[in-house]
């Protein structure tokens, strides 16, 4: 008798997790494409403030790294959807696989993503400053950005790579679903607009804004973390049910 | 012991019963030609065994435990088939290394050396190559990963005959110095006849004829002659495939439960007794009507 190979299953979601790293880095091109296209805009200001006496006039810029933070949430939601599609699904069923540690190692590598993402975002300010300083030649007076200090520093990173670790099992979870049946694809985002202007129309826009509310609006880090952390486990557990009774489909 | 049960295994796409109560034993270490028609339940019956898809109802074990969802099946299995996905981000050469990675008893040499013999380049992509060149570095993977369990459905699509004769000789070199369970679906049974030592037929969806495909030579006798005389003949036969060959001629294809004074007789009587070559005999075996192509046309 031919000897059987025996598996454990944190061995096989160390390997393709580690494969996931090598094959899957299109992703990361994408994510500073995404970032660098934020930075250009970021280029506008978010504001200005002048005033001028007879002999002095002052003019106040205001500029903001924001929305390279929105953008990365959005790269975040996209990347977990294609990491769903066909072409990235099978790849895993080409070697050794079950659903969940195709599941696990999918998160694992989720999580990576969002914390070079949040770590990157993070840093992105500081390109600014010095673009502006580069083309610019103004003056920077004041900075409120997080880098401060290491310790707001370390804070920032943390929360922005939880907002697009979220945002990453919100695209897992829908791609899950697309996976299962098409009509997905029409279904949720009928439901979001739905819920977002049907509910503006009745005046009841409740579900859309407590639901940011819920995370964009809490003042407590801890309290924050664990919300996030435990939406996120929530959202990742029932794709991980849904996804196992998905076959292989060419 | 065996490697693959099933008893009642049933698959159904939507109504479409893909697979309809199939039964069969595959021992180990066995080369076993998976045989059928164009949608007979092929490719459906290795997914299930891979564990890509499953079953509707029914039974099935793969190294005694069932197939879907299960680490250890897929560990010892390889899938080659037509439509493999691999990472359109790595190379053919980082490709092996992933293999390598995943499959233990992965046998590096074999995979370099048929690497280079098919005269792959390295750096080029899997995505890039033409459907032959897909089909054998696929092969490459197959052979290599020396699973105990290695399926593959339709191999040699689109490979010419030089390097299908190429892969078949590799497989059984390495058959012979690794022994494994290796099933191969395939359309050209007179290329592949002469590997397997056993021939599952199946139609639509059921398991038809196991056997070893020594005894499928002998299985079944052609007769020719007088129709008139051939009718006489085959009046309580099992008869498999029937054709007219001019005016007042037939061939006929019998189950071959002949006597040696049967056959002496059938000799006198002017029969023409022929043996029938695996493949044919599974074409006619498979065929889903009565008659053959040429009725299509004889119709008037």
């Amino acid at each position: 008798m031919m000897s059987l190979t025996t598996v454990s299953l944190t061995s096989i979601v160390k390997k393709q997790y580690s494969y996931k790293l090598k094959a899957y880095v299109q992703v990361f091109w994408n994510l500073v494409f995404l970032q660098l296209l934020a930075i250009l805009f970021s280029l506008n200001g978010v504001g200005m403030s002048g005033s001028s006496s007879e002999t002095l006039e002052v003019e106040v810029h205001y500029y903001s790294a924001d929305l390279v933070a929105f953008f990365t949430m959005l790269w975040g939601f996209i990347i977990a959807i294609i990491i769903t599609t066909k072409a990235y699904r099978n790849d895993d069923f080409t070697f050794v696989t079950n659903r969940l540690s195709h599941n696990l190692s999918n998160i694992l590598f989720l999580l990576t993503a969002s914390i070079i993402g949040g770590l990157t975002a993070m840093l992105s300010p500081n390109l600014l400053k010095v673009i502006m300083y580069i083309f610019d030649r103004q003056l920077m007076v004041a900075s409120t950005s997080a880098a401060g200090s290491l310790n707001e520093f370390i804070i920032g990173i943390c929360t922005t790579s939880l907002y697009i670790f979220l945002f990453c099992a919100l695209g897992y979870l829908i791609g899950t679903l697309v996976q299962i049946h098409k009509v997905f694809v029409v279904l949720v985002p009928a439901l979001f607009f739905g819920a977002l202007f049907l509910g503006g129309v009745s005046g009841n826009t409740r579900i859309v804004s407590n639901f940011f509310g819920f995370i964009f609006t809490e003042s407590s880090i801890l309290l924050f973390m664990t919300k996030i952390i435990i939406s996120c486990t929530l959202v990742f557990a029932s794709a991980l049910v849904l996804s196992t009774r998905l076959e292989v489909k060419q | 012991m065996s490697v693959i049960t099933c008893n009642g295994l049933t698959k159904k796409y939507g109504r479409n019963k893909a697979l309809n109560n199939l039964s069969f034993s595959i021992e180990e270490n066995k080369i076993t030609g998976l045989i059928g028609r164009n949608g007979s339940g092929k490719t459906t019956l290795l997914k299930i065994i891979a564990g890509h898809l499953k079953e509707t109802s029914g039974e099935i074990k793969v190294f005694s435990e069932k197939p879907y969802n299960n680490l250890m099946v897929s560990a010892n299995i390889i899938f080659i088939h037509d439509q493999m996905n691999l990472p359109a981000a790595l190379n053919l050469k980082e490709i092996l290394v992933v293999a390598a990675n995943f499959y233990e008893n992965w046998n590096s040499e074999l995979a370099n050396r048929l690497f280079d013999y098919f005269s792959f380049n390295p750096s080029h992509y899997y995505q890039d190559l033409s459907k032959g060149m897909k089909s054998t570095f696929n092969s490459i993977l197959g052979l290599s990963a020396r699973c105990p369990l290695t399926l593959f459905d339709e191999p040699t699509t689109g490979m010419d005959a030089g390097v299908r004769h190429d892969f078949y000789r590799a497989m059984l070199k390495d058959y012979i110095s690794y022994p494994r369970s290796i099933i191969i679906s395939s359309h050209h049974l007179n290329e592949v006849e002469d590997l397997l030592e056993d021939i599952l037929l199946i139609k639509e969806g059921k398991e038809h004829l196991h056997l070893p495909s020594e005894d499928f030579k002998e299985w079944s006798i052609g007769m020719q002659g007088k129709t008139a005389i051939i009718n006489e003949w085959t009046v309580d036969k099992e008869i498999i495939h029937t054709r007219s060959i001019g005016l007042d001629q037939s061939y006929v294809v019998v189950r071959n439960q002949f006597s040696e004074q049967e056959v002496q007789r059938a000799r006198i009587a002017g029969i023409e007794l022929s043996p029938v070559s695996a493949s044919d005999l599974c074409v006619y075996l498979t065929s889903k009507t009565e008659g053959g192509i040429d009725d299509v046309f004889n119709h008037g």
